[in-house]
């Protein structure tokens, strides 16, 4: 379709086609076009079909308010064609349809209208019980909107959040100046605003403002002010998903053809908002109101001003308020033949409209309102009635472009816990009370008037700087007067429903989920008729339109059904997110964050295969073979290398570090003797081995400790959590970035070591468990301790992390007589479990103690002072019977290794396999079982259960451990 | 949902940056005389109340201090601590 002559209110570039496709078919549309814009100027009518009746559905309300024009782009279901900015190549296709839109074979629903009664699905389909999951799979195949696809890959979606002093809620003539007044202190002001341009309902029209100044250019001239400004940061396209306590304003911005996302997630945590999210259009219920060709006042005239597309040939209007007059005169002069304007309203009406109407020799009717329209899958006409019902005619139409009246978009002041109430004049639920630090202001509380809407913005914006304390005292105390003094709210209409529809079989309230007038009254029949009942009954309300589109009919309805005047009826709750979202913009833009140790380069030159473990990287083998049987040989008979900087190090010190060193860990921390290390454990209130490490003494009341890479990040807040309530004076310092560590483990390691510094090494001088500081290379000192983690002997290494890598590189060289290798995480796993070592959080678990894994020779129970964190329960627990054990055992045939988390059993499930490996040192299959205590006793037959054996269970046995070295000779060589 | 913590070092910051410590139950209890329920009890059982509580965060992202706030846990505003 060819677009009308350039306009000054027109915002699509001609010169810039975008082409896209719909349904397969080549479409074109303009850069500033949105999707429904340029299907439209394409021809396309029928945008869906209804969730329930399958009726096709149209463009209404251009704001992707209901459902009617949810489509599927590039694979994503359930994106708003009207706020979706059309893009270069998109491929976009209807929802909710067997065949097209325009045929579709789901369309017979609609004649069984009778059948399906409000409440349907759960009055109907529950007899016999046996028969609802039959009947479940039928209907969320016909209804439904919209299908997943399970394998689509994601765009790229973005966060951003923002602190303010005041956030400013839309963009039209209100928030703007709301935002500019508040600006003006040198405030920090964020302006969110869901439209991609700024000017609100100022936009598309081009009545007169003052004379000779149209509104569209108060609107380009707010506009330009308020982008000039550095400290007022504007969003476009960011619709408000929320506005929640403390003032938080959450909102997800639609990416245009030239933003890195698709979508991104605002959040603004400001001082004081000002609520200026203006009014949407209430429909008019009339029987087929649905109907393709029936379309919303703003929809008919922002198609012809802002996007240059006449929505057809000819039209009726049925409307309720002057935006509608004006709408009508502008479409008759883009050259739309206007049948005729039907207002409700008996009186009210702006003269000059009236006058401009007549002008063009456009019949008015004020007292009627549309009753039904007619036609099959478009309008063809419409019949109008008087309101008294007793006058009807029928005019010929394409498009009947209809309003009952107007609705503030009260959601965000909803989620503020405003207390909102009917107001008789405006007809509108209007804020009664607001929050401290909350501000509405512009059409929302009525005011129809320009100069009154800017007023009332002002104001808002400088009581949010009074907030703020900005010196507004004066400034604020004259806009109030102002306000005072200029058009109060003006006067709203309250006609839910045109007469003469009968049942309202066909007399939608809610399009999203096919919801008639009919459904209340039958809701209202079962007394299901307050607004939160009968919303649920019929479901009105509940769809992605969120309750825009029905909800302040809802009420009007229910006082009508009751007999009762709205002011008893209170609206349904509104709840976020305001509008649709996209479950992808919350997850963000999935950035993969971990920490790499001093080593991680080197490593990978070296061809190690990382994992993630905890906030690290680490490396797991270095070679194709994933035993790394090479790795653990080189360390039982030569020398073997491991990066084990991810290790938590801590240095505590201070007066009172015995005491807090006392109450985390379980063994005596008086005693750690001088130069030797000692194994240390940490266990919860409930008595739980949560961490372990070692701790060596580094001068008076000077300590310092190692713990597990996974609890690195709570340590300091663990030991000042259990210390809280106690005086000490401690510190406690997390080195585990500023320090590297290595672990250089197997028979030749000494020899090795030994090269690099003059330190005596023998076994006399440094022994098993010994703690030594010595300089590498006469330039790098280092703390080394002798451990037997791996069962070898072998000598942890901490040096800073700075020369880490220089330190690897020492080792290497001079390792290579000695057939160094570096080994991996899964070599250390193997050599662990040969020596029968715990994993924390792998051996153990929520259920088991430090002494159920038999490691209560550490838990020193005498102490005096402070009280060991767990201490009560294992003392609670020590003697209660049936508590799971852990165990080592050995399979029968060393070639049967079961996977970690098989299940022993017996007659019932006696426990599950925590760790195993096949061990080429021992040649045996080995692991660690959690076991019911009967069962903990060496010589006990342990049955496996594994999937994929059909039955056969896999034999083993309890045995001693260490499996490997039990004497621990290795270690103390 | 999100709402804000003033830290007694760093001043009001977003939830985020804290870890919660669950509500205030005095310290430890003795050991003497301690029966495994008054233990469970004290570990494990919550008062919950709805409306103002005092209880325990920690500034994580921040200067790593454990503190008390009064917090009304039906509106999640911090309040006054009551006379």
């Amino acid at each position: 379709m060819k677009r009308l002559p350039p306009s000054p209110t027109r915002r699509i570039d001609p010169e810039r086609p975008i082409a896209f496709t719909y349904s397969g078919r080549a479409f074109s549309g303009f850069a500033g076009d949105s999707v429904a814009s340029a299907l439209y100027a394409g021809g396309v009518r029928i945008f869906s079909r209804s969730i329930k009746y399958h009726r096709p559905r149209g463009l209404y309300s251009l704001d992707g308010e209901c459902s009617n024009c949810l489509v599927e782009i590039d694979g994503q279901p359930n994106l708003r064609a009207e706020t979706t900015p059309l893009k270069q190549g998109m491929a976009v296709k209807p929802q909710n349809v067997l065949g097209s839109a325009e045929w579709d074979l789901w369309g017979l629903m609609d004649k069984l209208d009778w059948a399906m009664p409000a409440g349907f699905y759960y009055r109907a389909f529950h007899k016999p019980y046996d028969m609802w999951p039959f009947f479940l799979n039928r209907i969320r195949q016909a209804a439904g909107i919209g299908k997943l696809n399970p394998n689509w890959q994601g765009g790229s979606y973005d966060h951003l959040l923002l602190n303010a002093e005041v956030c400013v809620l839309g963009g039209g003539p209100a928030g703007l100046s709301a935002a500019l007044a508040a600006s003006a202190y040198g405030l920090r002001v964020v302006l969110l605003e869901a439209r991609p341009w700024l000017g609100g309902f100022y936009d598309w029209r081009t009545r007169e403002y003052v004379p000779g100044q149209p509104l569209n250019r108060r609107a380009a001239e707010l506009t330009s002010e308020a982008d000039g400004l550095e400290n007022l940061r504007i969003f476009r396209n960011a619709p408000v998903s929320g506005l929640w306590g403390d003032n938080l304003v959450t909102a997800c911005q639609i990416g245009r053809a030239e933003d890195a996302f698709e979508e991104r997630y605002i959040e603004v945590r400001a001082k004081s908002v000002v609520v200026a999210t203006g009014c949407i259009e209430r429909p008019l219920i009339f029987e087929n109101n649905d109907r393709p060709g029936v379309m919303q006042v703003g929809c008919a005239h922002r198609l012809g001003m802002t996007y240059g597309i006449l929505p057809g040939k000819s039209a009726v209007f049925s409307v309720g308020h002057d935006l509608g007059l004006e709408a009508a005169a502008d479409i008759a002069d883009l050259g739309m033949k206007i049948h005729a304007v039907a207002d409700h309203r008996m009186d009210g009406h702006e003269p000059t409209l009236v006058d401009a109407l007549s002008e063009r020799g456009i019949p008015f009717l004020a007292g009627w309102a549309a009753s039904r329209s007619e036609g099959d899958k478009g309008v063809t006409g419409v019949v109008l009635s008087s309101l008294d019902g007793i006058e009807r005619k029928r005019v010929g139409c394409q498009i009947l472009v209809a309003s009952a009246g107007m609705t503030p978009v009260t959601g965000p002041l909803a989620m503020t816990q405003a207390k909102l109430k009917y107001d008789r004049h405006t007809n509108f639920f209007l804020p009664e009370r607001l929050p401290p630090r909350a501000h509405a202001a512009g059409r929302l509380l009525g005011y129809r008037d320009p100069t009154a809407i800017e007023t009332s913005g002002r104001l808002a914006g400088l009581a949010a700087a009074l907030d703020c304390d900005a010196p507004a005292q004066q400034a604020h105390r004259e806009s109030a007067e102002a306000l005072a003094r200029g058009r109060g709210p003006a006067r709203g209409s309250r006609l839910p429903v045109a007469p003469g529809i009968g049942a309202g079989n066909k007399s939608f309230v809610c399009f999203d989920e096919d919801a008639t007038v009919k459904h209340i009254a039958q809701a209202c029949q079962h007394g299901f008729d307050l607004p939160e009942l009968a919303k649920r009954f019929t479901a009105t309300g509940t769809g992605p339109g969120q309750g825009a589109i029905p909800g302040h009919n809802l009420s009007l309805l229910l006082s009508l059904f009751r007999g009762e005047e709205v002011d008893e009826i209170l609206p349904t709750t509104v709840r976020p997110p305001l509008v649709p979202t996209l479950m992808a913009t919350y997850a963000g833009p999935g950035h993969q964050i971990f920490k790499c140790t001093p080593l991680h380069e080197v490593q990978a030159e070296a061809g190690a295969i990382f994992r993630r473990v905890g906030v690290w990287k680490r490396a797991r083998y270095f070679s194709e073979d994933l035993s790394s049987r090479e790795e653990i040989g080189a360390v039982h008979e030569n020398v073997g290398l491991i990066d084990v900087s991810t290790l938590g190090k801590f240095r505590l010190f201070g007066p009172d570090a015995l005491q807090a060193l006392e109450r985390i860990f379980v063994g005596d921390m008086r005693r750690i003797p001088q130069d030797r290390v000692k194994y240390v454990a940490m266990c919860n209130d409930d008595g739980c081995l949560i961490d372990d490490g070692v701790i060596v003494r580094l001068g008076e009341e000077d300590y310092y400790f190692t713990t597990t890479t996974g609890r690195a990040g709570q340590t300091l807040e663990w030991f000042r959590y259990h210390a809280r309530y106690e005086k000490w004076n401690y510190h406690l310092v997390n080195l585990t970035d500023a320090y590297g560590a290595v672990n250089l483990a197997g028979p030749k390691a000494r020899a090795l070591l030994d090269k690099l510094t003059d330190a005596d090494l023998s076994n006399e001088a440094f022994p098993y468990l010994g703690f030594r500081e010595i300089t590498l290379e006469g330039r790098v000192k280092a703390r080394v301790m002798r451990l037997g983690f791996v069962g070898e002997l072998s000598y942890e290494i901490h040096v800073p992390a700075s020369v880490t890598r220089f330190v690897w590189d020492l080792l290497l060289e001079a390792g290579q007589e000695f057939d160094l290798k570096p080994f991996g995480l899964e070599a250390q796993n193997v050599l662990r479990l040969e020596k029968g070592h715990t994993l924390i959080g792998q051996d153990t678990e929520i259920r088991v103690t430090l002494l159920d894994l038999g490691l209560g020779f550490l838990w020193h129970r005498e102490k005096r002072e402070a009280r060991t964190v767990g201490a009560p329960a294992l003392r609670f627990t020590e003697h209660q019977k049936n508590r799971l054990k852990l165990v080592g055992f050995r399979m029968e045939d060393p070639e049967e290794t079961p996977g970690e988390g098989a299940i022993v059993v017996d007659e019932s499930i006696r426990g599950h396999i925590t760790s195993s490996r096949f061990s080429a040192a021992l040649g045996q299959s080995i692991g660690l079982a959690l076991v019911d205590e009967p069962l903990a006793v060496v010589g006990t037959e342990l049955s496996i259960f594994q999937e994929g054996l059909k039955g056969r269970h896999l034999k083993s046995k309890v045995v001693d451990r260490p499996f490997y070295d039990p004497e621990g000779k290795r270690l103390r060589m | 949902m999100s709402f804000t913590i003033t830290c007694p070092v760093c001043g009001k910051r977003d939830l985020y940056e804290f870890r919660f410590g669950s509500e205030e139950r005095g310290a430890r209890p003795a050991e003497e005389g301690l029966t495994p329920e008054a233990y469970w009890d004290y570990v494990h059982r919550r008062t919950n109340a709805s409306g103002p509580q005092r209880e325990w965060w920690f500034h994580r992202d921040g200067c790593g201090t454990w503190f008390t706030v009064w917090r009304d846990t039906l509106t999640n505003r911090e309040v006054i601590e009551p006379e």
